[in-house]
């Protein structure tokens, strides 16, 4: 019995030992979610979330890797800031109950399902989506990934660009359709240094 | 000899009568400057400008544009705006003298005087762009371009997208490079009402 146990253990030891999980926490100031939506087939009209905080696993020999971000949705700002004579700018608007009601719903969350690797890169996410309450899948497709020492930190980092289209009705937002578009597009950048 | 001029005039008319300028003025809060640089090979930055204002007029017939567009350099965001426990934060340090110094170039200029179309729909602006007082060609391409009644406004209104890219050293905007990139992408979003 105890022979056995033994055996199981060592032929565990391989695999746990090749099981190589690395954690990184997101840089804040290199992250952020950009989101374009399509204004009467006129202009593109794009807005940054400012504030954006998580963390990523990776596991490059078993080709696992996990994500969650936490969005902080009144961090919303799409160059429209200043009133002048109307009753209110484009950025409050949008963190209105029309559209985020960051007054109920501060943050937005993204968690992943299930990543899927190219080679040795990971290069699709499969995640859950948390807005306005509302908990819906959205794939993600990393366009851009690099990892490597950063040069002035002299610490492992990770890096790249991350995008994914939605419709926000699916989640609740329905203002302004069609002449704002349904249709969202999503570009992330960021940076993730290696925890230590 | 009279008749020549005569004959001269008449055939200019038709010209001058198809040749119908058009001028439209940039709607401010849907006209935006985006720029996208290279960050170590990581990620790439974004940055917007959120104040500009210009004009631009157009003659389908003649197919011929002019284009003269002024963007605020202190209104560069790029999301990094709480200094933290830095000294500044990146958008206060973009407004220093080792970026778009601000303070002795509050504005740079885009002024176009020839634009290329690709049948009725402006395709390329070919113009000069001006950044902390050096002046350079800069070739825009018009990737979306749509002119249609505003649905609420009730007025003729024209947006689109318009792409194109430069070098910063070619300003003498030389801090950071390479590890932010000297190569600048730049996404203009535009709507403008027609005056």
């Amino acid at each position: 019995m105890k022979k056995t146990i033994l055996g199981a253990i060592v032929a565990a030891l391989p695999l746990a030992a090749a099981a190589q999980v690395e954690s990184y926490t997101v840089d804040p100031i290199h992250s952020f979610s950009h989101f374009g939506v399509d204004h009467l087939g006129l202009a593109v009209i794009w807005g940054r979330f400012d504030k954006m905080s998580g963390k990523f696993t990776i596991d490059r020999a078993a080709k696992k890797a996990g994500v969650e971000v936490s969005i902080e949705t009144a961090s919303v700002t799409t160059g429209d800031n200043e009133r002048g004579n109307r009753a209110r700018t484009r950025d409050e608007h949008l963190r209105t109950a029309d559209f985020f009601n960051v007054a109920e719903y501060p943050r937005m969350t993204y968690k992943s399902t299930n990543v899927k690797f190219s080679g040795d890169n990971p290069s699709e996410i499969e995640g859950q989506l948390t807005l306005l309450g509302v908990t819906k899948p959205v794939p993600l497709k990393i366009d851009r990934w690099t990892c490597k020492d950063h040069p002035l930190a002299k610490r492992p980092a990770c890096g790249g660009n991350v995008s994914g289209i939605l419709k926000r009705s699916d989640f609740g937002m329905k203002f302004g359709i069609p002449a704002m578009s349904d249709e969202i597009r999503l570009m992330i950048n960021f940076e993730a240094f290696k925890d230590q | 000899m009279k008749t020549a001029v005569m004959y001269f005039t008449f055939a200019m008319l038709p010209l001058t009568a198809a040749a119908t300028p058009e001028s439209y003025t940039f709607d401010p809060h849907h006209t935006f400057v985006h720029f996208a640089i290279d960050h170590n090979d990581f990620s790439t930055i974004w940055g917007r400008f959120d104040k500009s204002s210009g004009k631009f007029t157009i003659d389908r017939q003649a197919q011929t544009g002019t284009l003269d567009f002024t963007v605020e350099t202190s209104s560069v965001t790029t999301g990094d705006n709480l200094r933290g426990d830095r000294p500044r934060s990146r958008d206060e340090h973009l407004r220093s003298a080792d970026f778009f110094n601000a303070a002795e170039f509050p504005r740079m200029y885009y002024k176009a005087a020839y634009v290329k179309f690709n049948g009725d729909v402006p395709a390329e602006i070919r113009g000069q762009l001006t950044l902390l007082g050096v002046t350079k060609p800069l070739t825009l391409t018009v990737d979306r371009w749509k002119c249609a009644p505003h649905p609420v406004m009730k007025r003729w209104i024209c947006g689109g997208n318009a792409i194109g890219a430069l070098k910063r050293t070619d300003f003498g905007m030389k801090w950071g490079v390479p590890v932010a990139g000297d190569e600048v992408k730049i996404v203009v979003t535009f709507e403008a009402f027609r005056d």
